[in-house]
């Protein structure tokens, strides 16, 4: 690849940053060049000492925050026409209702993830606070001379003790693998934004 | 070396390339090969990250008929590596943590 290719190939990989951001790189990688040049490399050699291109796209997509690549996505090209302005206007309650709906399951489908998550370590918390209350049981049941009850009781305690401590790993492992897909799905919103450009 | 503990160093070594005299992508490379690897591509979120904290600022200059971007240091990055100097005794230390550990294991 000679100096030419590299920059076009480059200003067609990044095309999903503002122009800015895309220049800024651009100028960088042609200074390299031209400063291995001027140390002796062949233009090929120079190009290649750059490293792997996908490298270089990736280590800048990932530079850049979330919200600059949004920003470049969606600023049209060109100044709006009137008539567009009056369709985006006239369209509103289309479109910004379809808009707040997505955001709305978006939202819920987080919300309910995480409730599942609350409501899972509430059963733990409740079969640990009945445990306890068979362990009071216990005492109780001595106390008044039921040995065949403080026996059932204690056996209960024991399964439920047991119970609680599966159940709490359990769940410690299910909040975990939660943060996992959250984290995950952000990362896939922002791959949707980067398109083609990281591919 | 674990990625985010290498980005810390590279990036005070990044100010220390540049601490004597201003200095260009190519120079701070080349200047750094003996004591660490660092590639193009990483050097450049790097400058651009220092850039954006004040630790360094960019200026072009022409250079045989084209421009070239230098990068000059700021008092911040001066002191930034200032606070790495003394940061490093308490990495000393960690790292004496680490490898007693190891000893003792051994014996």
């Amino acid at each position: 690849m000679n100096q030419c290719e590299f920059i076009c190939e480059l200003n067609r990989r990044l095309s999903g940053l503002p122009e800015e951001d895309i220049n800024k790189s651009i100028d960088y990688y042609c200074e390299l060049i031209d400063d291995y040049i001027e140390d002796g490399k062949s233009e090929e050699e120079a190009v290649a000492a750059l490293g792997d291109i996908d490298d270089i796209v990736n280590q800048i997509y990932t530079d850049t925050p979330l919200s600059k690549i949004v920003k470049a996505k969606v600023k049209p090209n060109r100044a709006l026409r009137a008539w567009e302005i009056i369709l985006i206007v006239l369209g509103s309650p289309i479109w910004l209702s379809i808009m707040i709906a997505v955001l709305a399951v978006v939202f819920s489908v987080y919300i309910v993830l995480w409730s599942v998550v609350i409501s899972l370590y509430s059963v733990v918390l409740s079969v640990a606070v009945t445990s306890l209350v068979l362990f009071i049981g216990i005492l109780v049941s001595v106390l008044k001379g039921l040995f065949l009850n403080a026996v059932i009781f204690l056996a209960l305690t024991l399964v439920l003790a047991g119970l609680t401590i599966l159940l709490f790993v359990g769940t410690n492992y299910f909040a975990k693998a939660m943060i996992i897909v959250s984290k995950l799905i952000f990362k896939s919103i922002k791959q949707l934004f980067i398109g083609r450009g990281a591919k | 070396m674990d990625i985010q503990l290498k980005r810390g160093l590279l990036d005070v070594c990044v100010l220390k390339a540049i601490k004597n005299e201003d200095s260009y992508g190519y120079k701070i490379i080349k200047d750094m090969k003996p004591f660490v690897e660092i590639s193009e591509s990483t050097l450049y979120p790097i400058l651009r990250r220092l850039e954006a904290s004040g630790m360094l600022t960019v200026h072009s200059a022409e250079h045989n008929g084209r421009l070239r971007k230098y990068y000059r240091i700021t008092d911040i990055g001066l002191e930034r590596i200032e606070d790495f100097k003394s940061e490093w005794d308490e990495i000393i230390s960690i790292y004496e943590f680490i490898t007693k550990e190891d000893n003792n294991e051994s014996v």
